[in-house]
């Protein structure tokens, strides 16, 4: 267990690297737990801000991350940025319109890497990344419908149609389950 | 499986490795090949796509819990412990005492079992059965006091769950963990006997550099393996891991055989952590009081990334609630993701085709946690 | 190195097989072991919960045979092992302990049919 002294000195350090990431990136960083930042920032400016961040010591990317807010009408992208000198996580988030979904690629940075995840978030959410030269399809093969992990394409429809037989009496329970 | 290109300069066609090959998984490779040499690989995933991230959306957290182990087969309980964590900060669970120390043992002897498998593995890449049959034989050992303890040999559909664990350990569970160790620890020495045919398969293939592993994103042991000093248990501890001693193993030389001293050593780190636990494993609950079987997000809202060190890497789950029975989205980072897409593409230019299996191998692949 | 194989090969004359001769010895199953189903359908007071926290959907509620319906009246649990996964769920969340796995783990089958595991056998 951690003691008191070691926990102050920690978020001593926290709140120093929060102030020079206010400073360099020119955002402003918020806190939600021991080792996590998070901050919000315009779609335009990612390929800035991530160059940024990577010079700072953020030099894994870790993941990038769709999420599809129906309701809202976009589609909140989340980049995870850990730094292996300050060992803390960084989780960048921008919306970008749901209806004409386009980012700048981030493949200058991290290369192959995020080209990847960036292929994935194409196939599943639809994002389309400008400048990434690699958008082809990595896991679904011959696949024509709408980006099948989008919040309004509804799976147990899709699976109930194409896949289970209502007159076969084991099959017969999938279709009495809502949603 | 091959096809000859259409270009004139006769010995080019392409290949795969895989999904048909004896020891690929359910992963393959297509080579560009000029005679025995590969010129450009590219990686083709997807045969295992079940879209978890998908599925989460339609369950309770409970349910998740027992699906999180199919996440990937070689280490179901490491994926059981990221769901469950990423859910008891949403949920705003106090985890017992006694309830962490099981999980982290549980981790550990699902880590031990996964490194055993990849020694196998690599033996049946480079033809070394022997190696094979030896590591598979005593890793169900582990199987067997996981069986005892979780009720399943391979899967423990969701015995670390959101907020502790299933069940208490069962009696003289203890004892049965403290005699696999010598076995554990013999297995180990005859992983890392300095054998000369293994020597020659895996020195200096597949190197990769420092630079090059930080910017592909590579975790775990391959990381460790370039002489990166990371470890996500010690970087950013989780569980009851920044009480406990333990070293993390780094090699320089960052080929195949590094990453695979690497992972052997990390046993014994590990070994250590399960007699540092099983030693001071308090007594008491080993759940949050009052929680029901059926879990529900209603009241939970927010989002959390959730960091843990597989035995593969850093995998993580990024859970978004929003009030909802079931959580709003779910992403999870696969260790392997990095290291079977872009890694192997990269390391797979002009090698000879007898190495692609040592290579393939030693990134310590698992293909369902690449395609989720 | 040429002495510690030799060694090694006569230890392993002496020691026990890993393996066992299947068919007339067995391994011993803890007791915990997820295996085959086993009803009290006395005590089950057909809630339906075991059904509605199932992943898989495998759990349905059903009658029991007619000739047996003045005993057991209410609607009692039918598992189909061809979807269920063993997770245990049900067994967590019956409040009567009516439902439980159990050791056995033989199932194989070459028919589909013999997959449902009814609540109550029809004489």
């Amino acid at each position: 267990m951690s003691t008191m002294s070691d926990d102050s000195k920690n978020s001593l350090l926290e709140e120093k690297l929060i102030k020079n990431l206010n400073t360099k990136l020119g955002v402003s960083i918020n806190f939600q737990k021991e080792r996590r930042l998070w901050t919000s920032i315009d779609s335009d400016k990612i390929v800035d801000i991530c160059t940024k961040a990577y010079e700072m010591g953020f030099e894994h990317l870790s993941t990038i991350s769709v999420t599809d807010w129906l309701e809202e009408g976009k589609h909140e992208l989340v980049y995870h940025l850990w730094s292996y000198s300050h060992k803390v996580l960084l989780t960048i988030k921008t919306k970008i319109d749901r209806k004409n979904p386009n980012i700048s690629s981030i493949n200058s940075i991290w290369g192959a890497n995020a080209e990847t995840c960036e292929r994935e978030c194409h196939e599943l959410f639809g994002v389309k990344f400008e400048g990434n030269p690699n958008l082809t399809p990595l896991f679904l093969e011959d696949w024509e419908g709408p980006p099948p992990f989008l919040k309004d394409f509804n799976w147990r429809e899709y699976v109930k149609e194409e896949t289970y037989d209502q007159n076969n009496p084991r099959e017969k329970v999938y279709f009495e389950v809502k949603k | 499986m091959t096809e000859i290109n259409e270009q004139k300069v006769t010995g080019d066609f392409s290949m795969y490795f895989g999904p048909a090959h004896p020891g690929s998984g359910n992963f393959s490779i297509k080579c560009e090949m000029r005679g025995e040499r590969v010129l450009k690989a590219t990686a083709d995933p997807g045969y295992l796509h079940r879209g978890f991230e998908k599925l989460m959306e339609y369950r309770e957290p409970m349910q998740n819990a027992v699906l999180s182990d199919r996440v990937c087969v070689l280490e179901p309980l490491q994926w059981n412990l990221v769901h469950a964590e990423a859910v008891d900060y949403l949920m705003e669970y106090e985890v017992p005492e006694r309830a962490k120390y099981i999980r982290v043992i549980l981790a550990e002897l699902s880590r031990i079992q996964s490194h055993f498998i990849w020694y196998a593995a690599m033996s049946l890449g480079t033809g070394f059965m022997t190696g094979f049959n030896i590591a598979i034989g005593y890793r169900d050992y582990i199987l067997d006091v996981l069986n005892l303890i979780t009720g399943g040999r391979v899967y423990p559909a969701g015995y670390i769950c959101p907020g502790g664990v299933r069940k208490d350990l069962p009696e003289k569970a203890e004892n049965k963990i403290l005699e696999l160790l010598p076995k554990i620890d013999y297995m180990r020495k005859f992983a890392l006997k300095q054998n000369p045919a293994w020597l020659a398969r895996f020195k200096e293939i597949g190197t990769l550099t420092k630079e090059e592993a930080i910017k592909f994103g590579a975790v775990g042991p391959i990381l460790r393996g370039c002489g990166v000093e990371s470890d996500v248990r010690r970087d950013d501890p989780y569980e009851i891991y920044d009480e406990l001693e333990f070293d993390v193993p780094v090699m320089d030389d960052g080929d195949a055989y590094a990453r695979f001293t690497v992972g052997m050593q990390e046993i014994e780190e590990s070994m250590k952590i399960i007699t540092q636990s099983i030693d001071r494993l308090p007594k008491g609950e080993v759940k949050t009081p009052n929680l029901k079987p059926r879990v529900q997000f209603q009241k939970a809202e927010g989002e959390i990334y959730i960091r843990n060190e597989l035995s593969r890497g850093e995998g993580a789950f990024y859970m978004v609630a929003t009030g909802q029975k079931t959580p709003y989205r779910v992403k999870i980072r696969g260790p392997s993701f990095t290291h079977m897409i872009p890694i192997i593409e990269h390391l797979l230019t002009d090698v000879a085709y007898a190495d692609v299996p040592a290579i393939y191998w030693s990134m310590y692949q698992c293909p369902a946690d690449v395609d989720r | 190195m040429k002495l510690g194989i030799v060694i090694e090969v006569v230890k392993n004359v002496f020691t026990k097989p890993m393996t066992v001769l299947f068919p007339f010895e067995k391994i011993e199953i803890p007791e915990r072991n997820r295996g085959e189903h086993e009803f009290n359908i006395d005590t089950c007071i057909s809630c339906g919960a075991c059904a509605r926290i199932c992943p898989n959907l495998a759990i349905e509620m059903v009658e029991v045979p007619s000739e047996l319906r003045e005993k057991y009246p209410k609607t009692y649990p039918q598992v189909d092992l061809g979807k269920c996964c063993f997770c245990a769920l049900c067994e967590d969340t019956c409040p009567k302990e009516s439902i439980k796995l159990t050791t056995n783990f033989y199932f194989a089958t070459f028919d589909k049919d013999d997959t449902i595991l009814y609540p109550v056998k029809a004489e």
